[in-house]
């Protein structure tokens, strides 16, 4: 339907498209003709109709879907039919040349059609018409011819076959448009008559089709030029010669003329046919000819064919106008927008069939199909054949104006330009990632990319961002732990391990060195003075709550027992601050991956610019995350709650955001926390709750994944930090838990007694590793020892988790061993005293264990023998 | 795009799938989409003696609109990663919301 | 502590933000089909999809016994880690460890 369709649009259309490959489709068959025609026949007003015949047989064909097929494609049937037709226009176009009206048809129709191949093959090289220049196709187009043969005006005299043909072409014009005069017309009609014809035309109403037609023809031209052209040949290759017939031979000549006298015209249609031939001429053509019909229903087809002959002369003019039609020039030049009115078109198709007749005549189907005279020659079968295949066409052309209405509204542009709006549309929301970048992308995708990253999974598409972010991540996941509770802990010995080289290298150091204290030693000296340096002030911001240490420190433990009864809405607060903390903090690492590249002397102010604002921004992040952890929140020691910094670090996430937080903050910023959360200590949820009782040796599962989780969480940066820290520093750390923790619990808890040992184990070793000690600090450093082993003394039988059995120990056997080290000997004797069951009882346990297990377990009790100067071993 | 992400990452881990009818299938996750479809491969139904149907369904697509659960290795999890990535969703869901 | 509710990033303006704040915590989901959920929220989407680890799923079964008395027995499961499909989740509530 779609070349019905194209067909169906205005005549100016019809010459845009002819040129058009596109619509090409819709080639027109008249319009071959009229080309053809136009060169050789001037003087052919008759073969101007005789064209319009054709072009009617060849909608004739069309009507019929198998004839479409037929002319258009390979298959012999229907292409006879059509090439019938076909035949006819190329007969009638040879007449035309000839100039010699009906001689000339009647002569070149008979024997023409296989004459015409050859010649056809000859000038223009079209695949699909070879098949017309058959023989066997001229009888299906005589057959065809009958059908149509209803009014035959002015083909009377030639054979049967061309009659025939004739007729058909003319009843189709008749039936299919009521105006087939206008046909006609066109050709024979001169411009001045055409536009006369048009405006008469335009008063009358045309039929609703007629508007649709007029767009639709236009398209046609083209491919029905180039179909045409062989079709005559076909038929009529006696009719090659110069026009021999009158009015009707003159359209056929037309078409040949064309092609054979006019160079010019034939050169078009054969350039446009070549393109166009293997689409179905005969589809394009009944459009056309519904056109043209219609619009000149008020003008018989005698008329049109009458003025042809008169015109005759200007037939070849016509021819060109057909050109024009097919011309998607045309429709630009003429500019006639397919907003124009139903009726322009109208007109125009209407004024084509005149006009068109005359000026564009050549092209112009009318003439072809027009004869109805021929008809007249018909045998009674034969009419009625034309008949019922005209009553055919007629509703299939009725249906393609229908379907064609809004042929032409709109121009190769406007869809261009639609088309491009809808791929918009389309990249809009299907390309919408790319957009935006791979930045986005990732945002989608976040989960995969990075983990991909981090577990080394096969990637598909490296992305330069992904990469980045995944090291910020396995930054992260350095720090991290497996999480809340998770199996796959990896790692998660770190910070005790590193502890415990930290004891280590103390009770070493303090074997190397006896007691008394030497300057002497220099070792890590730059550090220490480093870390010196670079803590001035912390210090004062310890010792000011030491200050009022006895009120708080009894103060505090009211608070440490509500811990369990913070009530809903403090928990959903506290939660909410650690959301706030880690939007913050994604922001903030987001925020680095577009760190600026680092300036240099020489950096163009663009880039300086971009580090001044990269840097205020991630300087109000920083602000923002320190204000989303609520550190600075006032202690307020009489509070039923737990400072909101402390409850934060009872939840998991909010252990778990300790590493990535050091990792953003400054030295001042690390002792802060450290000390407010020593501070805390025995109000922290992993102290207060994991201190065993005798009702509950041993902790519940919760509470041992939170002190897990702790260790491996919170442990190693605090660790870190202070493994780094100058001795005022640990001795303001261990005066606050002396003063305002109670360091009962605290030492019976893992997490209190392991930084218990961290403070200790660093004291001994800068103790011994100092060159320049300050004796002042010294002094008040003893003295905290001291308290310090008072307060755990009583304890000590107590410190162990557990039951021998459990084994998981070592944080105590490092405690003792950092007690140890730095204990006199009236105290080592002490100490030996009250862990002297436990140290018992291991050794016989080990006894019972695998020696590797037993080694491990003696080891750890070694740990702390060996710092006071004895061994396992000599336990035997 | 969360789950699908998600679910990008457990391609080729061994998965349980838990459907609304109660049925549960035990192969090797082969691919997910969007809609979190989901296709299996050496498929095995866990409980085959009340299934018996299914049994020699070696592979099988999914529809994700009738699974109830997938169980997943927590091995093959990285929570801590998956937690960010959900906040990140959230925020931009929350950003969307704001902008719409 | 007064000052919660400032800070556009975590501040509750549809009911998913209070889901995100139990976000690696204990939560409870209750499922259609008589069935409940108890595990460590990892991750949710707007469909309220969910990845819950160390779970335990309770599932409520009523028969009818001999005597045509209803009787109502509990299955628990559990599960390491657990995709839930929002479509079958009634509803989500933090749950204070126990």
């Amino acid at each position: 339907m779609s070349f019905f369709g194209f067909d169906t649009s205005l005549p100016r259309d019809r010459g845009h498209q002819t040129k058009a490959p596109g619509f090409g489709a819709v080639p027109d068959a008249f319009a071959g003709l009229s080309s053809r025609r136009t060169v050789d026949d001037d003087d052919d007003d008759a073969i101007d109709f005789e064209d319009t015949y054709d072009g009617l047989g060849d909608r004739l064909d069309e009507t019929d879907d198998a004839f479409n097929d037929d002319t258009f494609g390979s298959e012999p049937a229907s292409q006879q039919n059509v090439g019938k037709d076909f035949d006819f226009a190329g007969q009638t176009s040879k007449i035309a040349n000839t100039l010699q009206e009906e001689h000339m048809l009647f002569q070149a129709r008979q024997p023409p059609p296989r004459m015409e191949p050859a010649r056809q093959a000859a000038r223009p090289a079209r695949t699909g018409y070879e098949n017309y220049a058959k023989t066997d196709y001229i009888p299906q187009l005589e057959a065809s011819a009958n059908i149509w043969g209803i009014q035959p005006k002015h083909h009377i005299q030639p054979q049967q076959t061309q009659q025939s043909q004739q007729i058909q072409h003319q009843p189709h014009q008749r039936q299919e448009s009521q105006g087939t005069s206008a046909t006609p017309a066109r050709k024979m009609m001169s411009l001045e008559e055409v536009e006369a014809m048009m405006r008469a035309q335009s008063k009358k109403p045309g039929p609703p089709a007629q508007a649709p037609q007029p767009a639709q023809a236009p398209p046609v031209p083209p491919h029905p030029q180039h179909q045409m052209p062989p079709q005559q040949h076909v038929h009529y290759p006696s009719q090659q010669g110069p026009p021999t017939g009158p009015p009707q031979i003159l359209q056929r000549p037309q078409q040949q003329t064309a092609p054979r006298s006019s160079p010019a015209s034939r050169p078009q249609g054969h350039a446009e046919l070549p393109g166009h031939a293997v689409q179905p001429p005969s589809i394009p053509q009944h459009p056309t000819i519904l056109q043209r019909q219609r619009p000149a229903p008020s003008e018989p087809v005698a008329q049109t064919q009458r003025h042809p002959p008169a015109q005759a002369a200007g037939q070849r003019p016509p021819s060109q106008p057909r050109q024009i039609l097919q011309n998607p020039n045309r429709l630009s030049g003429q500019g006639q927008p397919i907003s124009q009115a139903a009726q322009r078109q109208a007109e125009y198709q209407r004024a084509l069939p005149v006009g068109p007749g005359h000026n564009r005549g050549p092209s112009l189907q009318g003439p072809v199909v027009t004869h109805p005279e021929q008809l007249l020659n018909l045998t009674e079968e034969e009419r009625a054949a034309f008949l019922i295949e005209d009553a055919k066409r007629a509703k299939r052309n009725h249906k393609i104006h229908m379907l064609s209405k809004d042929n032409g509204l709109m121009t190769p542009q406007d869809k261009n330009f639609i088309t491009r709006i809808q791929l918009q549309q389309l990249m809009a929301a299907t390309g919408g990632l790319e957009e935006h970048g791979p930045e986005a992308a990732l945002a989608e995708d976040f989960y995969y990319q990075v983990y991909t990253q981090i577990r080394g999974a096969p990637r598909q598409t490296p992305h330069q961002p992904t990469s980045q972010f995944a090291q910020t991540y396995i930054f992260q996941t350095g720090g991290r732990y497996g999480v809340g509770g998770r199996k796959h802990q990896r790692g998660g010995d770190n910070h005790m391990q590193r502890m415990e080289q930290q004891v280590q290298r103390a009770v070493e150091a303090a074997k190397a060195k006896p007691k008394g204290k030497q300057l002497v030693i220099e070792g890590s000296l730059g550090k220490i003075s480093f870390s010196n340096a670079k803590t001035p002030k912390p210090l004062l911001n310890i010792k000011r709550p030491e200050s009022t240490d006895g009120f708080h420190a009894t103060a505090r433990r009211p608070s440490r027992v509500h811990l369990h009864d913070s009530s809903v809405f403090d928990r959903k607060g506290t939660l909410r601050n650690i959301e706030r903390v880690y939007s913050t903090l994604m922001l903030m690492e987001d925020h680095e991956r577009l760190m600026p590249p680092p300036l240099h002397a020489d950096s163009d102010p663009a880039t300086i610019q971009r580090h001044l604002e990269w840097q205020t921004k991630i300087q109000g992040l920083h602000e923002q995350l320190w204000q989303d952890l609520k550190i600075m929140e006032p202690i307020n020691p009489n509070s039923l709650t737990p400072h909101p910094f402390i409850a934060m670090l009872s939840h998991p996430k909010g252990k778990k955001a300790i590493p990535r937080i050091f990792r953003q903050i400054d030295e001042q910023q690390r002792i802060t926390i450290l000390t407010m959360i020593v501070v805390h200590l025995d109000a922290l949820s992993v102290v207060a709750h994991a201190v065993p009782t005798p009702d509950e040796p041993n902790l519940s599962r919760a509470t041992r994944e939170e002190v897990e989780l702790f260790s491996h969480a919170v442990m190693p940066p605090l660790f870190a930090h202070i493994s780094e820290s100058p001795l005022n520093i640990v001795i303001g750390l261990l005066g606050l838990i002396l003063d305002r923790t109670n360091l009962q619990v605290v030492a019976r808890s893992k997490i209190g007694m392991s930084l218990l040992t961290m403070l200790i184990s660093r004291a001994e070793l800068l103790k011994q590793s100092t060159p320049e000690i300050n004796i002042v600090d010294w002094e008040q450093w003893t003295q905290l020892y001291n308290r310090l082993f008072d307060s755990v003394e009583p304890v000590l039988p107590f410190v162990f988790p557990g039951s021998v059995n459990d084994g998981d120990d070592v944080y105590v056997w490092q405690f003792l061993a950092a007690m140890g080290v730095g204990a006199s000997p009236e105290q080592q004797q002490r100490l030996v005293l009250g862990v002297k069951d436990r140290v018992m009882e291991t050794v016989a346990v080990s006894k019972a264990l695998p020696a590797e297990i037993a080694s491990v377990r003696l080891g750890h009790v070694n740990l702390f023998m060996r710092a006071i100067g004895l061994d396992v071993e000599l336990l035997g | 795009m969360l789950f699908f992400s998600f679910f990008k990452t457990l391609v080729d881990h061994e998965v349980t799938v838990e459907l609304k009818n109660e049925i549960s299938l035990r192969g090797t996750l082969k691919s997910v989409d969007q809609y979190l479809n989901i296709k299996l491969d050496d498929v095995s139904v866990v409980e085959d003696v009340r299934w018996p149907h299914l049994s020699s369904t070696r592979n099988m697509f999914i529809r994700g609109s009738v699974v109830r659960y997938v169980h997943l290795p927590a091995a093959a999890v990285d929570t801590a990663l998956l937690e960010d990535a959900t906040r990140r969703e959230a925020a931009s869901a929350a950003a969307k919301a704001k902008q719409g | 502590m007064a000052d919660i509710d400032d800070g556009p990033s975590t501040s509750v303006s549809e009911p998913l933000d209070l889901v995100r704040l139990c976000l690696d915590e204990v939560v409870f989901v209750k499922l259609r089909g008589d069935r409940e959920l108890k595990g460590r929220l990892h991750a949710y989407d707007s469909h309220c999809n969910m990845v819950l680890g160390d779970v335990e799923e309770t599932i409520y079964i009523t028969e009818e016994d001999e005597e045509e008395q209803e009787i109502t027995r509990t299955v628990k499961k559990q599960s390491e880690m657990l995709f839930v499909r929002g479509d079958s989740v009634v509803l989500i509530s933090p749950q204070a460890p126990s």
